[in-house]
């Protein structure tokens, strides 16, 4: 008897999609898809929206284990339900409370932390953000130097963090500061909760070269906070941001992502002309497409080995940064084809248009007008949640044994 | 879903993995079977039958044991590891392919192929028709009910010491026209013939007929659709010998980056190399990943079985070239040499590209199956 390999879903995990696609139908109102098929500008309401209705059928910690108010998923389910939100044009799940703190809470937390946090999290009433990155620590995190000190009650923290994504919708923020100034980098950060309406926190916009605003600069000067709020140990907060790195990330390589955006441009490049005939008949510029989508198929199946092999119980190591490197390369790829396809229609730059509501004439053809900014928004995706440099190293120091 | 491979197929890959390394101990073994009389050793090649190798190409319909799409990729991630250079992708992969997808499969031949006592080539190529399936400018024409053929084949692999050969000819219409094609069996011993070392070490041969007597296989929809059939299979094995020797290759680097000091201490430590190597990596899960998916629909519709195998020739010829050239840079010079392993797997890699349609052919083919 041979048996043969299977690429297929189960009967089971078809049936689990189905109810996550009719759920989606059901729930998610249309006016919403259009705003995220349109590129247009998501209000803190239009999260929420999604955020809630995912509440109340107890989908929003799709990551956490049932004891906690999770899901249980398997690897394959949530890797569906990820491919299925993404297919149904919803606005993304803001990952900061639900998805990074809350596994941290509840691998470190304390029960009183748990039995607080994890609830509003559950509920959105809390808006959390992260408080990583700083002007002068990027890639090289561990040289943070906002400082917390010590005050018996209390700790007094200063400094500046940065790339804060959403930040100005958030209630609190978690922060990796600097508790023991004297220790080598990574010995004395501690993982600290604020309270984002703490006197001395300011948020400062910082607009991203495609002129939006979704990233954030947060300062603290003087600001108290409760001792209460650390995360285990004083000075071992490194450990606990290392575990939310190599939390289980299954869509890191943004495949549904890649196929969405492979057919807008295969469906442009038939719209769009070149010499009076369709761009898609361009023998060179169809190769580009289809050597993208040979890279795309190929990743498709590698993902899904990396899924496969999640659920049966072996935690994906390398591999999430290897995905995470080819998804933003072939991600970035299909932006910049999807520009060379508009050729000059990619030009004309109307903010406006992103808002809800706007009925004006485009200049163009309507799907013109978020290619160019979108192009340059996705350039972000390289080099943030550890940029593919960064991955690189980390792979070549875990497999390599140089 | 499952991605593992069954027991059968473990137990499979373990054993022709340790057969084949037993006999391809080193370089300088394989470069004794490039320089024997037939260009590969005959004596391997009936150990191989012995073992049930050939016979796990082969459907069971046609008295195999074996070959699905991951039987083939099997093996022949096996052959691109040991470089073997018996005659596994001409006559138990092309040659039976034809030979059982023909409306009256000849399983006496295929047996004798399985058994290691008949070898049959597969006499496609020409000077001129690069890598297409049906442009062909062989003649073939009936005379006295007997089929004859004139004409020129090239790159014929083991067509020197093949006893049968399977030909492609033209019996009526334009050299490019997609009808009119016969598929044809042929004595070799009346061919004239012109053998060769290709430069990766196999052997290939021009076999020249003059109004030869042919028998009848296939012809006109049928004799394509075997061809079709047969250069996707080989394609998919290409691609998955190109995948064990691009293991070869990443292996051999990184051991060589680990030994090899300069400015006092092993190159490997240099980030720049180690983020080449990272690449490399990468690029191989991608051929892994595509070899794999083209070997699970080799078995359902042809157009998703080309699709697939085009889709995984053409990356295994792009990042072929990437492993191939950054096994030789990153070596330096003792991958120059003759007498490094390295380059022996190098020049397969690359040359796999010249074999069955190169990474444009599969390009423009994947676009064709996907209606761009």
């Amino acid at each position: 008897m041979v048996i043969k390999m299977n690429f297929e879903y189960s009967e089971k995990d078809e049936k689990f999609r189905k109810e996550v696609k009719d759920w989606l139908d059901e729930t998610l109102p249309k006016s919403l898809s259009e705003k995220v098929k349109k590129y247009q500008r998501l209000t803190k309401e239009d999260y929420e929206i999604f955020m809630n209705n995912l509440t109340a059928k107890g989908w929003l910690a799709w990551h956490w284990p049932k004891e906690y108010g999770g899901t249980g998923w398997n690897a394959i389910e949530k890797h569906i339900f990820e491919e299925e939100i993404i297919k149904a044009s919803a606005p993304r799940i803001v990952p900061f409370g639900v998805n990074m703190l809350g596994p941290v809470l509840i691998e470190f937390g304390t029960e009183e932390q748990k039995n607080y946090y994890l609830p509003r999290i559950l509920s959105n009433e809390d808006w959390w953000a992260q408080g990583y990155s700083e002007p002068g620590a990027g890639s090289d995190l561990a040289s943070l130097k906002t400082t917390a000190v010590d005050k018996g009650d209390h700790y007094l923290v200063n400094g500046q963090k940065t790339w804060t994504t959403l930040g100005h919708h958030a209630d609190k923020i978690f922060c990796l500061v600097k508790t023991d100034l004297k220790a080598k980098p990574q010995l004395g950060i501690s993982f600290l909760l604020i309270d984002m309406d703490t006197p001395g926190v300011e948020v400062k916009p910082i607009i991203t070269l495609d002129g939006e605003h979704e990233v954030n600069e947060v300062w603290f000067t003087n600001v108290k906070v409760p001792k209460k709020n650390i995360v285990g140990k004083e000075n071992e907060g490194w450990t606990y941001a290392k575990y939310l790195l190599t939390f289980e990330r299954t869509g890191i390589a943004g495949v549904p992502y890649s196929k969405s955006a492979l057919n807008h441009l295969k469906m442009i490049s038939k719209r769009s002309l070149k010499n009076g005939k369709p761009l898609i008949e361009d023998s060179i510029f169809s190769s580009e497409i289809a050597e993208l989508e040979i890279d795309l198929l190929a990743m498709e199946i590698f993902n899904l080995r990396t899924v496969s092999a999640a659920a049966e119980g072996k935690a994906p190591g390398m591999e999430s940064s290897l995905l995470k490197i080819k998804g933003t390369l072939v991600r970035q790829k299909t932006t910049e084809l999807l520009r060379k396809a508009l050729g000059p229609q990619a030009l004309p730059y109307l903010p406006e248009q992103f808002d809800e509501g706007w009925n004006e004439m485009p200049v163009g053809p309507s799907y013109a007008g978020p290619i160019a900014k979108q192009y340059f928004n996705m350039r972000k995706i390289s080099i943030y949640g550890g940029s593919n440099e960064i991955q690189k190293n980390i792979v070549a120091k875990a497999s390599f044994g140089l | 879903m499952d991605f593992t491979l069954s027991e059968e197929r473990k137990m499979l890959q373990e054993t022709v993995g340790k057969f084949f390394n037993s006999n391809y101990k080193n370089i300088d073994k394989r470069s004794e079977n490039v320089n024997l009389p037939e260009g590969y050793s005959k004596e391997f090649w009936k150990e191989s039958s012995d073992l049930g190798v050939i016979s796990a190409l082969v459907s069971p319909k046609f008295g195999g044991l074996g070959g699905s799409g991951e039987d083939i990729s099997i093996i022949f991630e096996l052959v691109g590891k040991s470089l073997c250079v018996e005659p596994f992708l001409s006559s138990a992969v092309l040659s039976s392919s034809v030979l059982s997808s023909i409306s009256n499969p000849r399983i006496d031949l295929i047996t004798d192929i399985i058994e290691g006592n008949l070898l049959i080539s597969f006499a496609h190529s020409e000077m001129n028709n690069r890598y297409e399936d049906h442009y062909i400018e062989t003649k073939a024409y009936l005379k006295n009910d007997e089929w004859n053929i004139n004409g020129t084949k090239s790159f014929v692999m083991n067509g020197d010491d093949a006893s049968k050969i399977i030909v492609s000819a033209r019996i009526n219409g334009d050299v490019n026209d997609r009808d009119g094609i016969g598929l044809f069996l042929v004595d070799n011993d009346q061919t004239l013939k012109r053998p060769y070392n290709t430069i990766d070490g196999y052997r290939s041969t021009e076999l020249t007929f003059k109004d030869l007597k042919g028998e009848l296989l296939a012809k006109d929809e049928n004799a394509l659709k075997c061809i079709i059939k047969a250069n996707s299979a080989g394609a998919l094995a290409l691609s998955a010998e190109a995948l064990g020797i691009m293991q070869i290759c990443f292996d051999l680097t990184l051991d060589y980056l680990k030994t090899r000091k300069q400015f006092g201490k092993s190159i490997g430590t240099f980030q720049s190399i180690q983020h080449r190597m990272v690449d490399m990596m990468l690029e191989i899960e991608q051929v892994k990943s595509a070899v794999m998916l083209a070997s699970s629909t080799f078995e359902t519709d042809d157009l998703t079985r080309d699709k697939n195998i085009s889709a995984a020739k053409n990356l295994v010829g792009r990042v072929g070239k990437l492993i191939a050239e950054e096994t030789i840079q990153l070596h330096g010079g003792i991958a120059m040499t003759w007498e490094y392993s390295a380059a022996h797997y190098a020049k397969r890699l690359i040359m796999i590209d010249h074999l069955m349609g190169d990474s444009d052919y599969h390009r423009d083919r994947f676009k064709l199956l996907s209606n761009f």
